[in-house]
């Protein structure tokens, strides 16, 4: 479905100096450096996949993902979406992928919703029967009824992205890439958009290669993650999978009946907080069971809870040790 | 399939909504046009200065330069209604990323990006500078016959589709620099240079003006009208025509590979 090969894409980008005089400088000859904002990247996706891409800012998200949308020529290395090579933007490729990006507006900003609904009709040409019913499916999936003839550009953010996701779903897209599709939103907005995304994924099967600094997003949709940083793949599997390497501890939370005194915890984990009656303690993976059956035997414990650290926390583990 | 329903549908949506929003302000639609025909009719009176001490310039009458004044009001209507607005918007696609999108979508994005907007208040100039046109004529005394009517509608779709090549150039421009700003201006002097008829500017500069090329927006046009035009300019100018329009697509596509957007 979705297969990439020792992608790379490199920017040539004018650098100067800060000043005046460097800047008299540059305006007679210019430098230029070369940035690798991707390297050698390979992965494949397969049909119905829902895969996370992660990395920080800078890290070459993006720009793998206008690789694979056609809208970067790669430098070097092959790209191959739904058996076609993107940047040839050929229409029968065009018209079964869909990209949506976060705070970027893709509707026609001055149509209400409905009109801009009816040029992707157009654009796409999808024929008046699997219109309406894609339509009345995101209608009341989404709750767009109230939004449908307002101009779009009086939408709030969380309104407009809920259309957004309509536009580009209408056509039914294979391959659906979202760029940080909740960046903005607040908390109901994200809910609302990672609901109806899993959602979508399970009634249609379409392939999912999804991007966000929300890890809340990644967590809830996505199974497999890819994790990218300076240009390079530092981690391809699953979600479970990098919890487990990348995170050597896990976080045993202990809620007590009566205080106990603070050396009781040697030997037991590292505290990592106390809070009243509630104390963390990071313990070695392996050992985890073994330590909160000999917590439960010898303290007077009224509850115990063993989870993972956020996704947040491992992930820059990952960094860390790149 | 033949892909033209399909455009021009799209075109229809988007130019329909750019109507009824605009319509709204009425009082601007008619200032404007009154601003429009103000301007027209200053610009007749100007030029007419000239021909207080003379009956001819540069081989052109009075009758005859209205005639070009009138063509060069239409284009300059059509380009600010047009062109105009859909260049100014093309910094703020390559900046926003609003092309990203136009360019994922199974569509000419080129005729999307150069055409999709639409300025209701200017849409009356055309009509208002070929009115002064066929006053132009009806003064010069000269009989129109079917053929140079046709000659000239030949001509005057060349002067628009070179405007359009000019605007989609600067485009590609604006895709490679993503500082486009001032590009519009490139093509209001373009359309500006063809107020008056070429012969009347002196060597080399009416040399350049019929290379570059002026001449073909109004003074053939307005030559054909008046039955005055050389018949080798009813082949040069399709051609010079066709060859902008593709040059300028080839601009286009090649701005494309370049393209980076507005953010990595």
């Amino acid at each position: 479905m979705i297969e990439v090969r020792e992608l790379a894409k490199h920017y040539r980008v004018h650098r100067r100096e800060p000043g005046l005089r460097a800047a008299l400088r540059s305006f007679v000859r210019r430098e230029h450096v070369t940035v690798r904002a991707v390297d050698r990247v390979s992965f494949t996706i397969a049909e119905g996949e829902v895969v996370g891409f992660l990395g920080p800012n800078g890290a070459g998200k993006t720009t793998t993902l206008k690789c694979l949308t056609g809208l970067l020529h790669p430098t070097t290395g092959a790209v191959r979406v739904l058996g076609h090579t993107p940047h040839r933007r050929e229409p029968e490729f065009l018209r079964r992928i869909s990209l949506v990006m976060g705070q970027r507006n893709s509707l026609f900003w001055d149509l209400p919703a409905a009109d801009a609904f009816e040029v992707n009709r157009a654009i796409y040409g999808i024929a008046p029967g699997p219109y309406k019913s894609a339509l009345e499916e995101l209608v009341d999936l989404l709750d767009l009824e109230p939004l449908l003839h307002k101009q779009v550009r009086v939408l709030s953010l969380g309104e407009r992205m809920r259309c957004e996701l309509a536009g580009a779903l209408l056509h039914r897209p294979e391959v659906l890439f979202l760029d940080e599709p909740t960046l903005g939103l607040d908390v109901n907005g994200q809910a609302a958009v990672r609901s109806f995304l899993r959602d979508y994924n399970t009634r249609h099967g379409a392939t999912v290669l999804l991007t966000s600094h929300y890890m809340g997003d990644v967590t809830v949709l996505a199974r497999r993650v890819l994790v990218i940083d300076h240009g390079t793949l530092r981690f391809d599997g699953d979600l479970a999978a990098l919890v487990e390497t990348h995170s050597p501890h896990r976080l045993v939370r202990v809620t007590l009946r009566e205080a106990v005194p603070e050396q009781t915890w040697a030997g037991l984990g590292e505290v990592s907080s106390i809070d009243g009656a509630v104390v963390t303690l990071a313990v070695p993976r392996a050992e985890t069971a073994a330590i909160a059956a000999r917590l439960l035997t010898t303290l007077p414990v009224e509850d115990v809870a063993i989870e993972d650290p956020p996704v947040e926390e491992i992930i820059r583990g990952v960094f860390a040790h790149a | 399939m033949n892909p033209w329903p399909r455009q021009a549908r799209i075109l229809g949506i988007c130019w329909r909504a750019a109507v009824t929003g605009e319509m709204e302000y009425r009082f601007n639609f008619l200032a404007n046009f009154a601003l429009s025909a103000f301007w027209m009719l200053w610009a007749a009176a100007g030029a007419s200065v000239y021909f207080r001490f003379t009956g001819t310039v540069a081989g052109w009458t009075q009758p005859e330069v209205l005639v070009v004044i009138g063509l060069f009001f239409a284009l300059n209507g059509l380009r600010q209604a047009l062109l105009q607005p859909n260049l100014e918007r093309m910094t703020e696609y390559v900046r926003r990323g609003t092309l990203d999108f136009l360019l994922t979508k199974p569509f000419d994005a080129q005729l999307l990006v150069s055409l999709r907007h639409l300025k209701v208040n200017n849409l009356l100039d055309p009509i208002l500078g070929l009115a002064l046109t066929v006053v132009g004529v009806a003064l010069s005394g000269r009989g129109v016959s079917a053929a140079a009517l046709a000659s000239f509608l030949l001509l005057l779709a060349c002067a628009v589709l070179l405007m359009y090549a000019l605007s989609v150039v600067l485009m590609a421009l604006a895709v490679v620099l993503v500082a486009g700003e001032e590009l519009g201006r490139v093509s209001f002097a373009f359309v500006e240079l063809s107020r008056f008829p070429v012969e009347m500017y002196r060597n080399p500069a009416q040399a350049v003006l019929t290379v570059v090329p002026v001449a073909f927006l109004t003074t053939y046009p307005a030559a054909a009208l008046l039955g005055r035009l050389d018949p080798y300019l009813l082949l040069l100018a399709p051609a010079v025509a066709a060859g902008a329009v593709v040059l300028a697509t080839l601009l286009w596509r090649r701005s494309l590979r370049s393209y980076a957007g507005a953010s990595a």
